[in-house]
């Protein structure tokens, strides 16, 4: 095995692949940061062109592309509070306070190497346990997705402490509007209201758009600030978050990257899931939760190593199983497939130089990354120094265009419009996005899991033993309860401003 | 400070005035010419995908447009219209004007039972066929270590135990729906029915042992031969991909069942642009570098004229509705 990761190292060591690793990841940093443009889209794109290269360099510039928008997309959660890619919505919860403090270049530093840092446990976790992690995946189950659905959704809580009550609303208006469209079991179309392009659905990306980005333009231009931000570049900054994280934040980077692999791994959960998870995990074990969403680094150091690390992960069902764990991973896998090459166990001995180039090739785009990343950054972090009206112009144009790609139909278009208002205007009103994205992005998960459960309830003549037998349901009903415990403890301890919030939530 | 502010917006508007003018691309401006003549392609021509971009669908297509394009001057445009299983491009297929600088990509069984079962936009009327070229059936499939050896014996344990096998589909108004609902109506079995939003879920719950028995489909269980065991194939005859496998038919049950793909253009379409259409696609799905093309990426080629698939559209419609009806599934 070691053998193989030194021939694989050097095959990726070698200056085409280099050139190619470094193009993938300027691309795919500049397509994350971008909102609208998701790391799907940015792999999708560059498939054909594999065609024409070796499998192997094909496969590493993907994987560049891939790290690349995943970390790309803290850039623009951190600068304009607008996730480049779903999963920077947790970034955007202590990224964008840094950035209001004047600590942008914290902030953009501790998301570059929380990124690498997670990527490279994922792809850890690949090169090493990619077989009985692939074995284990499969025993998660419709019930077990459900039940981590509902320990996601659980959350909530934790993350609206003080004001429980308005965070359950908008989370049950996402799950409410998460069942527009085709019924997942039946097929039927509900809530149309006669109006037949609904039958489509709310997507989740183009609603993000809308609840994240769209909201805060209107936010911006309504502010009447000439600049998003003060902004001074901070030469040490990159020295100073290095040793932050290593003083304070080995636990927290650790367990999250483990998070991320894990949720990664799992087919339909993604980087979006893994990151809000990690930051509840973080914001629960830390010693002071409330200091979360001020504008910390610990937060934004698990989110972002969650999110990359779900890369590694998503890989291990697609080369062992041929089952992709990610809808990136499942485009890769066909660029696998055009080239004759089956995913399986054996692609680890069949196929064995160009598995291990490859996944050698993922450790070297983390270390890279932080290179390319800071040359980036200092780029980036320039968009505070343009006035407002022409941010506000261009996130409008790439969240219109954004919402268009995803399935080129102007009704996405008129979702994230929409969802731009009802960000806008809810959160005068105490709507928290944050549970509300996170009801539109469960919602169908938790639905569709929970009706195979119940039809194989059916089967087995016992809702009991298929829900709350098995060992890693057992686990995540424990966990799920222990996070709705923990918010309420807290927040009794906090005492009088809680009830009244609650009271002002009721009025 | 300002330079460099300039710049930045300079560079801004750039990027914006390249996106806009990439999106820009996509949308054709129509010049209809009523000349005589027939003058076909003068421009670009859509070819609207009903799935994602890297699916199989847009897999196929894109290796067809290799050979159209020494055939053909002019390129096509693709245009990914996903959404609710397939409905939502077919329709826009449908709605396409019929100026023959529309094609469109189309599955069976799914714009035979979309109509039927979910009020879609569209119906099978409003297409002009051109031709059909892939069949992938369908295959019943369990894991390698799984009790059931044969189709005969996963049918005696379903008898024996009505609504206790649990079966994996993917979809519901899909070719998967479809023929489980026609096993259980030849067979007067009955079975807990699991549906699975795409292949790769499902695939996960048959090996990790969540349900007993999937449908799945040449193209998909392809890559997985080594933890499953095929039982039996839904083709008239044994698949080149599968040779070992018996059919249904050589286990004593008349199951056909498979998902097919073609190529459409709008009803209404100039009849010579339909021949020149079918004439090229005839000279593609012909070709044999292309079928060795088709071989390799796993799409399980079968060419049919599009009078043929028009024919064999409306014989799936007809089977559709009664079946559906028999199970009380029939909406329109």
């Amino acid at each position: 095995m070691w053998e193989q990761i030194g021939a694989g190292l050097i095959n990726a060591l070698q200056p085409f692949n280099l050139f190619l690793a470094i193009a993938g990841l300027t691309g795919g940093i500049i397509i994350g940061a971008l909102p609208g443009l998701t790391a799907t889209m940015g792999v999708a794109l560059m498939v054909p062109l594999t065609f024409a290269m070796d499998p192997a360099s094909g496969l590493i510039m993907l994987g560049a592309i891939y790290s690349g928008a995943i970390y790309g997309g803290s850039n623009s959660a951190i600068l304009i509070n607008t996730p480049g890619t779903p999963s920077a919505v947790a970034t955007t919860f202590d990224g964008w306070p840094m950035c209001r403090a004047g600590k942008a270049d914290e902030a953009l530093n501790t998301s570059l190497i929380a990124s690498a840092f997670g990527g490279l446990v994922g792809t850890l976790f690949l090169l090493f346990l990619a077989a009985p992690l692939a074995r284990l995946a499969l025993k998660f189950g419709a019930p077990e997705f459900f039940w981590l659905c509902i320990f996601g959704l659980s959350t909530i809580a934790a993350m609206s402490t003080g004001n429980v009550f308005k965070g359950l609303v908008s989370g049950a208006l996402g799950l409410l509007v998460s069942t527009i469209g085709l019924d997942p079991i039946e097929g039927v179309p509900r809530f149309t209201f006669g109006y037949y392009p609904l039958v489509q659905g709310i997507e989740v990306i183009p609603a993000m758009i809308g609840l994240f980005s769209f909201s805060q333009v209107i936010n911006l231009v309504g502010s009447r600030q000439k600049y998003i931000a003060d902004y001074k570049p901070n030469p040490g900054a990159f020295m100073r978050v290095v040793r932050k994280l290593w003083k304070d934040c080995k636990m927290i980077l650790t367990r999250s990257s483990i998070i991320g692999t894990i949720v990664g791994i799992l087919p339909g959960a993604g980087g979006e899931i893994a990151s809000i998870i990690a930051y509840n995990e973080s914001k629960r074990w830390d010693k002071n939760p409330s200091r979360y969403g001020t504008g910390i680094v610990e937060g934004l150091a698990s989110s972002e190593s969650a999110n990359n690390a779900t890369i590694g992960g998503s890989l291990i069902p697609m080369l062992c199983l041929g089952i992709p764990g990610s809808a990136v991973a499942a485009v890769m896998m066909g660029a696998l497939l055009v080239h004759g090459i089956t995913p399986g166990f054996k692609i680890f001995t069949d196929s064995g130089n160009l598995a291990y180039t490859f996944i050698t090739s993922l450790l070297l785009v983390n270390v890279l990354m932080v290179l390319v990343g800071s040359i980036l950054i200092k780029g980036t972090a320039r968009v505070l120094n343009v006035p407002t009206s022409y941010i506000g112009v261009a996130v409008v144009a790439l969240s219109i265009i954004g919402s268009y790609a995803i399935r080129n139909s102007m009704l996405d278009v008129m979702i994230m419009i929409f969802f731009g208002l009802v960000g806008y205007f809810g959160s005068r009103i105490g709507l928290d996005t944050g549970a509300m994205a996170l009801g539109i992005i469960l919602g169908p998960i938790a639905e569709e899991n929970l009706a195979k459960s119940l039809a194989l309830a059916g089967a087995d003549g016992s809702v009991f033993k298929v829900f709350f037998t098995s060992p890693i349901s057992l686990i995540l009903i424990i966990l799920t309860v222990l996070s709705v415990i923990t918010s309420w403890l807290l927040s009794r301890r906090r005492g009088g401003d809680v009830k009244e919030a609650v009271e002002s939530g009721r009025a | 400070m300002t330079g460099k502010r300039k710049l930045f917006t300079l560079l801004l508007a750039g990027i914006m005035v390249f996106l806009v003018a990439i999106s820009a691309g996509c949308g054709q401006k129509q010049s209809g010419s009523s000349s005589s003549e027939l003058n076909y392609p003068t421009k670009p021509v859509n070819m609207i995908i009903a799935f994602t971009a890297g699916g199989s669908s847009d897999v196929q297509a894109r290796l067809m447009q290799k050979y159209w394009d020494k055939l053909v001057d002019q390129p096509w445009v693709f245009q990914y219209k996903p959404g609710a299983g397939g409905a939502i491009g077919f329709a826009e297929i449908a709605r396409a004007k019929p100026d023959g600088y529309t094609i469109g990509g189309v599955n069976v069984p799914h714009i035979v039972l979309q109509p039927l079962g979910q009020n879609a936009q569209y119906s099978i009327d409003d297409f002009e066929y051109i031709c059909q070229v892939v069949n992938d059936p369908q295959v019943l499939a369990v894991r390698k270590d799984s009790k059931f050896k044969s189709v005969k014996e996963v049918l005696d344990y379903a008898k024996e135990n009505p609504g206790k096998l649990k079966v994996g589909i993917v979809g519901t108004f899909t070719g998967h729906h479809l023929m489980l609902l026609e096993l259980q109506d030849k067979t007067g079995i009955k079975v807990t029915q699991v549906v699975y939003k795409g292949a790769a879920d499902q695939n996960a719950a048959l090996l990790g042992g969540e349900i007993d028995v999937m449908i799945g489909n040449v193209n998909d269980v392809m890559r997985s031969l080594e933890q499953m065991r095929i039982l039996a194939v839904a083709s008239e005859e044994r698949s080149k991909f599968l040779p070992d496998v018996p059919t249904f038919k050589e286990e004593g049950i008349d199951i056909v069942s498979d998902i097919r793909r073609g190529f459409v253009v709008p009803k209404g379409t100039d009849p010579r642009v339909v021949q020149f259409l079918r004439d090229t696609f005839k000279k593609i799905a012909e070709d044999p570098e292309y079928l060795k093309d088709m071989e390799k990426a796993g799409q399980p080629a079968e060419y049919m004229s599009g009078e043929e698939f028009e024919k064999y559209v409306r014989e799936q419609n007809e089977k559709a509705r009664e079946l559906l009806t028999k199970f009380g599934l029939l909406k329109s």
